[in-house]
């Protein structure tokens, strides 16, 4: 899962970013509001953290401003000031969780996964697809009830297809879901990865959609 | 024991009835004057106009014997009142209470007019008239002490109404004093009533004129008190949120540390999470120097030479400069002496020279240069080749937990402030312009000519 990290403090943004790496995400940072603004109206991010006290442009004008733009990915809001009134304020101008400094990484990463679960429309936070589940928290997959072994990237590509079931997913935008800045991508990656999950959980789970993109089927997906 | 009374009544009642009774007593002695010198000039008149009759009737009269008085007592008056009247040296008619001698002062020959003697051990105002016929000679007198009861009948009058009227008017005084005061009560009330954290301004809609400038003076005092405790508040809270994003990086990273399989991501982790501990250990201690010039505004004044004092703040900081290929020069060969506190002027050079090292990157050239020209002022001037500020963030500099955005220096926005705070403490001003000399930051504090 890739989420846009939004934070000034550099030992707290090397943190976050190093927690949450190590927790399964794909973590892209930046430090100042302008930027947060940019990389969220134009990258297709699962989730973004946002701090507050942004440089350059106030963490809430930048949920504002976006919000505005239409941008409906869920926002998790991270601040030092806990004042009731504030936390209104952040909800109302459309956070979608508001964490108070110092957090736990874990709880961070578990209120990041419910958020992209919601917005997902998955109210569960394990996923099924025929006879796969997918468990986003322990990172595991079991395939009729048996733990399959998945490479971290073919987890994040199974994770992306079985939250957008039902929908097609361009080769593109896998990758734009499962890589972050900086990281090399090559050219026929993601068939690699389809193919290896093909290998281990079946030819029938994932579709191909010819020329288009790659499709998990909603009749497939009921948990 | 003090004679004015401690109580604003009792004193206005004491000033005004005492007052009054002054006055009265006064206009008595006045009316008492006045009616003496009023009575005798009546009185005398009377004299000088009976003589004048008898001396008329007896110039007509043609009787010589004397006739010892048998003019009847007409009113209670008369005892008083006396007369002879004498016809070429004797005696022809005379009231009884009148003597058989002239009624004149021994030894002494006629005069016709007023004069004042003693009778018989009474005194008599007389009137003496003479007659040219028959050389008619009249003496009419008036004892004395008639006049004096007169003048005490008038007197105990006054009296007498000042004693009835005293009474009366001291509890009108009373009544109008205790009113006069009650908007002072009814502030005392006000008062007594609040809370101690109330500090919205008195209000007192229809105050008396003069309880303005004590009501002005008493909100003055709460608008400072309730900046005062505002400015403690925000900065209470302003330190507390400040904290908390240290700590949060401390957590992230130990947490990191804690999960990380790979040696060298776990020690990376591992030096940020000190490196936390040292920036939320630097911001603790400036906010306890911050809290500590708030709460003593005052400092202790001595004689402190800058010049030494600059040379030992940078060497404590040189080594850290050194490690990061800095710099660190220091122009301070003459002594400067200023007014102020050792070690908060240490705490104030410290804090330049740190902010100059912090913000500017490795390699720099950070100079200390202090001038202190004689009836010039002392300068200290900290410039660096670091890369500057704008003109808006120069103007956001001082403001509590600012930072400079792009620099990964771990500053916790402080420094200026308590920098200002010290410098103001000592009558110091602070500036902060493009340094001609390094290209970065230039940061004056400047002590005026003594």
């Amino acid at each position: 899962m890739r989420i846009l990290l939004a934070e000034d403090d550099p030992l707290l943004g090397d943190g976050l970013r190093a927690g949450l790496r190590q927790l399964g995400f794909q973590v892209d940072w930046v430090r100042d509001g302008e930027a947060a603004e940019r990389e969220l109206r134009a990258e297709p991010y699962a989730a973004a953290v946002l701090d507050l006290g942004l440089p350059r442009l106030d963490g809430l004008d930048v949920l504002a401003r976006v919000r505005r733009a239409g941008v409906t990915l869920p926002v998790l809001v991270l601040t030092a000031r806990d004042a009731v009134p504030e936390r209104i304020r952040g909800l109302d101008l459309g956070a979608d969780d508001y964490v108070v400094k110092p957090v736990d990484l874990h709880e961070l990463a578990a209120r990041l996964r419910a958020l992209v679960r919601r917005a997902h429309g998955q109210p569960q936070e394990r996923l099924q697809a025929q006879d796969v589940t997918l468990d986003p928290a322990a990172r595991g997959v079991t395939l009729a009830g048996t733990p399959v072994a998945l490479s971290a990237r073919e987890f994040d590509l199974l994770h992306a297809l079985m939250l957008a079931a039902g929908r097609v997913l361009t080769r593109e935008q896998l990758e734009q879901q499962l890589y972050s800045w900086g990281q090399e991508v090559e050219s026929n990656a993601i068939e690699v990865h389809i193919h290896h999950l093909r290998r281990k959980l079946g030819a029938g789970l994932i579709q191909t959609v010819r020329g288009v993109g790659y499709c998990l089927p909603r009749q497939a997906a009921t948990r | 024991m003090n004679l004015v009374p401690r109580s604003l009544q009792g004193r206005l009642l004491t000033l005004v009835l005492g007052a009054v009774t002054l006055t009265w007593i006064a206009a008595a002695v006045m009316t008492a004057l006045d009616a003496r010198h009023e009575l005798d000039e009546l009185l005398d008149g009377h004299l000088a106009q009976a003589a004048a009759l008898l001396v008329v009737q007896q110039a007509r009269t043609d009787d010589d014997d004397d006739h010892a008085v048998d003019a009847p007592t007409l009113h209670r008056y008369a005892p008083q009142v006396a007369f002879q009247v004498w016809h070429e040296g004797r005696l022809s008619m005379r009231s009884s209470n009148a003597p058989r001698e002239p009624m004149r002062a021994a030894g002494e020959g006629f005069s016709t007019g007023l004069r004042t003697l003693a009778i018989d051990g009474e005194r008599w105002r007389v009137f003496a008239a003479h007659g040219a016929e028959r050389d008619v000679q009249v003496y009419v007198g008036e004892q004395l002490r008639s006049r004096a009861s007169i003048l005490l009948a008038v007197l105990r009058g006054l009296g007498l109404t000042l004693a009835l009227a005293l009474p009366l008017l001291a509890l009108a005084a009373w009544a109008a004093v205790r009113g006069g005061l009650q908007p002072l009560r009814r502030l005392g009330a006000q008062l007594a009533l609040r809370q101690p954290q109330a500090l919205q301004p008195l209000a007192m809609p229809q105050a008396p004129t003069e309880l303005q400038p004590l009501l002005d003076a008493l909100n003055g005092l709460f608008a400072r008190i309730a900046a005062l405790i505002e400015s403690e508040r925000r900065f209470t809270a302003d330190a507390a949120h400040e904290l908390r994003t240290p700590l949060a990086a401390i957590r992230a990273q130990a947490q990191v540390a804690l999960a990380e399989a790979d040696d060298e991501r776990r020690a990376h982790a591992l030096r940020a999470t000190l490196e936390g501990c040292d920036r939320a250990a630097r911001l603790v201690e400036q906010l306890l120097t911050l809290a500590r010039l708030e709460a003593d505004a005052t400092v202790a004044t001595a004689p402190v030479d800058l010049a030494p004092l600059a040379r030992r703040v940078a060497a404590e900081l040189a080594p850290r400069a050194l490690d990061r290929g800095q710099a660190l020069e220091v122009d301070a060969e003459a002594s400067a002496l200023v007014a102020g506190n050792e070690t908060l002027l240490a705490v104030l050079l410290r804090n330049l020279l740190d902010n100059a090292l912090r913000y500017s990157p490795d390699g720099a050239t950070v100079r200390l240069t202090l001038h202190a020209a004689p009836g010039a002022g002392t300068r200290v001037l900290v410039e660096d080749s670091g890369p500057g500020l704008t003109e808006a963030e120069r103007a956001r500099l001082g403001e509590r937990f600012f930072r400079v955005l792009g620099s990964d220096a771990s500053g916790s926005g402080l420094g200026w402030s308590i920098v200002r705070r010290i410098a103001a403490a000592h009558g110091a001003s602070v500036a902060a312009a493009p340094s001609a000399a390094l290209g970065g930051l230039a940061v004056t504090v400047g002590w005026p000519a003594a």
